[in-house]
């Protein structure tokens, strides 16, 4: 067995503590769409789930299992996205989050999984925004 | 432990010194009367070596054994190199097969490795779901070439128990040397290494409240096992360790074993209610479960898995306030499970959603409620947090 022997960055302390915007949606006006990816065998699972209004992020927030940089990335992007448009690239990769996180190397492949479900669910909100408004009767 | 400190829950990993220890240990390193090498033949080297008899005899009577069985190492790990190491390299007539089990300590399991390296053979016993290595599999297992069998009395991670008596009547039947690893047990369960047909046992003084620094390797008198030396320089320890002895460390090792012994009943009975107590309270936490069998182990440990939660988060939310150890290597990455959760069946997941939990002489009834609540909400939080569907997927 092994104690705790990883470091953590003050950052990733205060978002692991918090945690926030974990959980769910708010309920609200506009449309939901969401971004999953798991890698079990990586040690990560990240979910994001996002409200759209007017092409702009409304409200986003994550769930996921994962170590604490996992976790704490999570949240840093969720609480990033509030309020940018649909269409704007995601200001985080892998590598920017891990840089902003001060996290080890070795956790760069967790890192990749949130980026992946953060792309995800920018491409299913730039997809809802291409399809056209139904015909009022 | 002092009040703010984190509630110490690792007594598997080292226990602190206890105070009693500490007291007679200090006496001993300002005594001027004692600063003589106890190899020496002038009045302070025999001053000092009286003590360490007199300790070798407290070390002795917590086994069952007779003092001039007793060599002094640096700790369990050494023990456990010179029992094995020692003892193959000295069997000769062709004897190059070793038993052992996949659940053993890293230092019997690396000490074995060097032995293959060496041209060895070595039988790699696999334990039962609940964690102990039946004598049936060390009977199949030996050979007519067997040099060694060695097998923990309880297990680090899960505290399950072996049948070591009925595997020590096996070699004393079959004339292969036994060696014990008794570094968790010594101190909390009652040991007798003649009923236990140990020709070797090793274990250390930080398991059960004395110093780091110090073990000793049970030698059976009669008939002597042989044993080749690891180091040498001196033929302190009649020849098998050299290597001027720590009077101090000796010292203390032999008080601890003293206390050990007197309290051992009483403890023993203390801490596994205790331990029950924080098994009944963690149970809000569930869903959650107990990693290998409840009886026999020992007093003191308690393996537990969250589903769904994942080892390393669990460490850092419970940092600060409760030192305990968990079932995966959390800064690598691909957090390495322990390996003798996953010989007991485990999923790597599930291995590191575990956490041995270990409680000693200091641990309170009060401290385990708050460890409980504690482990309990970090679980809920950190649950609270998982997508749809994990603690199913991760178990």
């Amino acid at each position: 067995m092994n104690e705790s022997r990883a470091s953590y960055s003050p950052l990733v302390r205060e978002l692991f503590e918090r945690l926030p915007h974990s959980g769910d949606l708010a309920p609200g006006p506009g449309s939901v769409v969401h971004g999953e990816a798991v890698a079990l065998d990586r040690g990560a699972w990240v979910r994001f789930e996002a409200r759209i209004v007017d092409r702009r992020l409304a409200d986003c927030a994550f769930r996921a299992w994962g170590c604490p940089h996992t976790l704490a990335a999570a949240a840093l992007v969720a609480t990033r996205m509030h309020g940018q448009g649909v269409d704007s690239q995601a200001a985080f990769d892998a590598r920017r989050l891990a840089a902003e996180l001060d996290a080890p190397p070795e956790k760069l492949g967790r890192l990749l999984v949130v980026e992946d479900a953060l792309f995800g669910m920018l491409a299913r909100a730039l997809a809802l925004q291409l399809v056209p408004a139904c015909p009022s009767p | 432990m002092s009040d703010g400190a984190p509630i110490y829950l690792d007594y598997a990993a080292t226990a602190p010194l206890d105070p009693r220890v500490a007291d007679v240990m200090s006496d001993c390193l300002r005594d001027p009367a004692l600063q003589g090498n106890p190899a020496s033949v002038h009045a302070p080297g025999r001053a000092a070596a009286v003590r360490v008899e007199l300790a070798r005899g407290q070390v002795a009577r917590l086994i069952g054994a007779e003092p001039e069985s007793i060599v002094f190492t640096s700790g369990a790990t050494e023990s456990v190199n010179l029992a094995i190491l020692g003892a193959a390299r000295a069997a000769g007539n062709g004897l190059r097969h070793v038993v052992t089990a996949r659940t053993e300590h890293r230092a019997v399991l690396d000490a074995c490795r060097q032995l293959e390296r060496e041209a060895f053979s070595v039988s790699w016993l696999a334990p039962a779901g609940g964690g102990s290595v039946d004598p049936g599999q060390v009977a199949r297992a030996l050979r007519p070439d067997t040099a060694l069998v060695s097998l923990m009395h309880a297990n680090n991670e899960t505290g399950v128990i072996h049948d070591i008596a009925a595997v020590g009547r096996l070699c004393q039947e079959r004339k292969v040397t036994f060696h014990v690893d008794a570094a968790q047990s010594a101190g909390k369960l009652p040991i007798d290494v003649d009923e236990m047909g140990a020709a070797l046992l090793s274990f250390c003084a930080h398991k059960l409240g004395g110093p780091k620094g110090v073990g000793a390797l049970y030698l059976k008198h009669r008939p002597r096992p042989a044993l080749q030396p690891l180091q040498f320089g001196g033929g302190h320890e009649r020849g098998l360790r050299a290597g001027s002895l720590a009077t101090h460390q000796i010292v203390g090792f032999g008080i601890a074993c003293e206390l050990a012994r007197t309290g051992l009943a009483t403890e023993s009975a203390r801490v596994r209610a205790l331990c029950e107590r924080l098994w009944s309270g963690l149970q809000a936490a569930a869903p959650l479960a107990r990693n290998g069998a409840a009886d026999p182990s020992l007093p003191g440990i308690l393996n537990v898995r969250f589903p769904g939660v994942e080892g390393e988060s669990l460490l850092l939310a419970l940092d600060g306030r409760l030192a305990t150890s968990s079932g995966s290597a959390c800064s690598s990455a691909t957090a390495e499970p322990s390996y003798v959760l996953r010989a007991l069946g485990l999923s790597d997941l599930a291995a590191q959603a575990s956490l041995r939990l270990s409680l000693g002489r200091e641990t309170t009834e009060e401290e385990i409620d708050r460890a409980a609540l504690l482990i309990a909400g970090c679980v809920h939080r950190l649950r609270a947090a998982l997508p749809a569907g994990a603690i199913e997927a991760i178990a």
